[in-house]
């Protein structure tokens, strides 16, 4: 929402303190929720783009969405998990079940629909 | 329009900061790249 000239302040004032030489990425100015509402995120009645993230492929198509209430934070982490299996999918066609991470089972495209999943896939894999 | 997972990202430009000095950003600058779009209510919040 804030304006470019907001996000340098802000880059000066506390980014920079956490990260050496602020952020890494362009942060965006989106007056009046004009990106966000093309994004489902703008809260009219706050004026306000609500907490929401997307993954976007190489090819410009929408992989991930995910929008949480102002009060919380996001898992960065998590992030970084979908993209690797993104990732994956994109370079194998493999798919990745429930709690995938590097190194654990994926399944062919057939399996994850044969109703055999638990032949690959153990509970433990989803923690 | 909704916004929907499988379908093409919505286009847009916008003034940014990025590395020091202020430009426009447009998100077909990072065709060919995987992106992470965040928004976030305000500066000087959690993100």
């Amino acid at each position: 929402m804030d304006s470019v000239d907001t996000h340098r302040i802000w880059q000066e004032k506390e980014l920079s303190h956490m990260v050496e030489g602020g952020a890494l990425f362009p942060m965006l100015s989106d007056p009046g929720g004009r990106i966000g509402s093309l994004y489902g995120v703008y809260d009219s009645e706050r004026g306000v783009d609500q907490r929401g993230c997307f993954l976007i492929d190489p090819g410009g198509v929408l992989q991930s969405m995910e929008i949480v209430a102002d009060p919380l934070g996001r898992n960065i982490g998590e992030v970084l998990r979908q993209l690797r299996a993104l990732q994956h999918h994109h370079a194998t066609g493999e798919y990745m079940p429930c709690g995938w991470e590097p190194g654990k089972p994926t399944l062919s495209k057939e399996q994850s629909r044969s109703g055999e999943i638990w032949k690959e896939w153990k509970t433990r894999h989803a923690f | 329009m909704t916004v929907m997972v499988g379908r093409k990202a919505p286009e847009f430009t916008a003034d940014a900061f990025d590395h020091g000095a202020a430009r426009k950003v447009s998100l077909s600058e990072y065709r060919a790249r995987w992106v992470f779009l965040f928004f976030y209510p305000a500066d000087f919040s959690t993100v």
